[in-house]
């Protein structure tokens, strides 16, 4: 199965969509960005909610556009998961099933059996989430559409749910849209992930690409390259270009022409602190400004000298001493996790 | 200047207001519920059996029944698909279509009688026609039936409409993604859902035709229906006699509120 949009343009209210071009195969693609980009309106111009304006919706080549909700075989799994209030969870589900057994296995791979009999308001949101899910398998869409299926869910739900959908979406042989502003679990899910800002996609790549090789300041930011330094080409070495920021020189592996400003990118998960300057490239005299413990890794924020740029740097607990605050500190930055932006 | 007395008396604390807010609310209900009590109490129970047995007093009371239960079956299959289009249409004709389907409610019912009598009575063509037909839209059942329905028709597609928009558009979305047609989905969604506020209109519909007066006494004052019974006993024969066959109209009102509210129960909410 093959979901292909055309230079899709829908207009919601004073919002514009597109124009989008994206072809989905029998893969997961995850839709990230902030609210207000377009997620939902994309996903429901997909769906047929929303009528485009202009461009086509097509799965296997099967034209779409024109037609209605009903007959798309486009299942849309809604944020709030519109589960029917007057209905309890077996018939929630059973709506649009062939037959109970159908129900049944449903209900064992999304663990409902223990909240058929109960009503939507009855079901906590972890158990809403998955009958709204078994609700849109249940009618075996040729694509599935899922609209922040994990926003307002408790972190520990959150984290289970997230797995258990890896495994389902590996189970199916459809395109999967999969909407979210979560970027851990746009690029847990997603075998590629597509960041959408203001009603078009900035980039479309595999989560490793979108992280190394962000393909805009818009993109690094957002998937949480939080180190962008400013500089200029000012030569080259047989590995790649050299960054002159302020009175620092960056090596990097890559390719560009001397002369021109650029935007040296790193991950904060890429960075080294506390490495000895024994000839490695790139290593600068630092202080630590800021420390921030969250959870799995402090967040560290030194100031480089020399030059007018705080880098933040993600140090795991385990991977020895974090500096104080105020202390000095070497700080190694490898070439080739250097991305360079025009 | 009343407001203000009571306020330099009392103080501005809001407890204080709340207490009067709800004396007020009070003395209004024991105003809605005395007189129907001094109705009960002031009639005589061998004169209320006497107006049962009235045969009169009988035909009038199935015409008021047969002909509110077809204003009402007939209101809500024209009015609920109105009621659903001005819930979810998104144009700018439906504040005037809605100012239309409320004209009614603002006309006095007399006002409403002569204007019906302006498109159905014996010398206008349509009436004419019917007429010609053997099916008189004037001084009859059907005549009764137009009356009613313009003037309590409106009710139930108001009611039916707020209804409606308090069903949640994404679960009709929901509904279609999983591959059910609008016919289905009204069936199986909107309309479950919908129901307790459609039957609230349908009660609100038919009590008003069952009590209408107005319109139905310039359209059809035969056959009688309860409240032009009750208005003719009252003129040839004082409020006395009138009192009777008025207590037997409060009671097929209040029975009809009672069946409806039971039906209009909602299970999940």
């Amino acid at each position: 199965m093959t979901l292909a949009l055309t230079d899709l343009r829908a207009t919601v209210g004073t919002f514009e969509l597109g124009p989008i071009g994206l072809t989905v195969g029998s893969e997961v693609l995850s839709v990230l960005g902030p609210s207000g980009s377009g997620k939902t309106t994309l996903l429901q111009s997909i769906a047929g909610i929303v009528t485009p304006e202009a461009g086509t919706v097509a799965l296997d080549g099967r034209e779409l556009t024109d037609r209605p909700l009903e007959e798309r075989g486009v299942g849309l799994v809604f944020q709030d998961g519109a589960l029917f209030p007057h209905m309890t969870a077996h018939e929630n589900v059973a709506y649009a099933a062939a037959d109970d057994d159908r129900v049944a296995d449903l209900a064992e791979l999304l663990e409902l059996d223990g909240v058929l009999d109960r009503r939507p308001p009855d079901l906590s949101g972890g158990e809403a989430k998955r009958v709204a899910l078994a609700r849109t398998l249940a009618a075996d869409p040729d694509a599935l559409l899922l609209d922040e299926p994990l926003a307002s869910l408790d972190a520990p739900i959150r984290r289970r749910l997230r797995s258990e959908l890896r495994d389902i979406f590996a189970d199916l042989d459809v395109p999967v849209i999969y909407v979210t502003h979560d970027r851990r679990a746009a690029m847990a899910l997603g075998d590629r992930v597509a960041i959408v800002r203001d009603g078009v996609i900035e980039q479309v790549d595999d989560p490793e690409t979108v992280i190394d090789r962000p393909a805009s300041r818009f993109v690094a930011r957002f998937t949480g390259t939080d180190n962008r330094l400013d500089g200029t080409v000012s030569g080259q070495t047989d590995l790649g270009a050299v960054v002159r920021v302020g009175d620092l020189e960056l090596r990097t592996d890559v390719q560009a022409s001397s002369g021109t400003a650029v935007t040296a990118c790193v991950h904060p998960s890429r960075i080294e602190l506390g490495r000895e300057a024994d000839g490695d490239e790139n290593v600068f005299a630092g202080r630590v400004r800021r420390r921030l413990y969250e959870g799995d890794a402090h967040r560290v924020a030194v100031k480089l000298a020399g030059v007018d740029a705080t880098v933040t740097v993600s140090v795991r607990p385990q991977s020895g001493t974090v500096p104080e605050n105020g202390r000095e500190t070497a700080v190694w930055i490898p070439p080739d996790a250097i991305h360079l932006l025009d | 200047m009343a407001g203000r007395t009571i306020r330099s008396r009392i103080g501005p604390r809001n407890s204080d207001w709340l207490t009067v807010a709800l004396l007020g609310g009070g003395l209004l209900v024991v105003y809605y519920l005395l007189p129907l009590v001094a109705l009960l109490v002031s009639t005589p129970p061998d004169a209320l059996l006497a107006g049962l047995s009235d045969p009169s007093v009988r035909a009038a009371a199935t015409t008021s029944v047969l002909a509110a239960t077809i204003t009402t079956v007939v209101a809500t299959i024209l009015g609920v698909p109105l009621a659903y289009w001005l819930a979810r249409a998104e144009t700018r004709w439906k504040s005037v279509v809605l100012g239309i389907v409320v004209l009614p409610l603002v006309l006095p019912p007399v006002v409403g009688g002569m204007v019906v009598l302006a498109v159905v009575g014996e010398g206008t063509p349509l009436g004419g026609a019917a007429a010609a037909a053997g099916l008189p839209l004037t001084r009859s059942l059907a005549g009764v039936v137009l009356a009613q329905t313009f003037v309590a028709s409106p009710f139930v597609v108001v009611t039916a409409k707020a209804a409606f928009e308090r069903v949640d558009r994404s679960l009709e979305h929901a509904s279609r993604s999983l591959g059910k047609d609008r016919l289905t989905t009204a069936r199986r969604v909107t309309l479950p859902l919908a129901g307790p506020g459609i039957v609230a209109g349908m009660t609100l519909t038919f009590a008003r035709a069952l009590g209408e007066f107005g319109a139905t006494m310039m359209v059809a004052y035969y056959p009688r229906t309860m409240p032009v019974e009750i208005w003719a006993s009252f003129q040839a024969l004082g409020l006395e006699a009138a009192y009777p066959v008025a207590i037997v109209l409060v009671a097929i009102a209040l029975l009809a509120l009672l069946v409806l509210n039971t039906v209009a129960r909602n299970p999940w909410q």
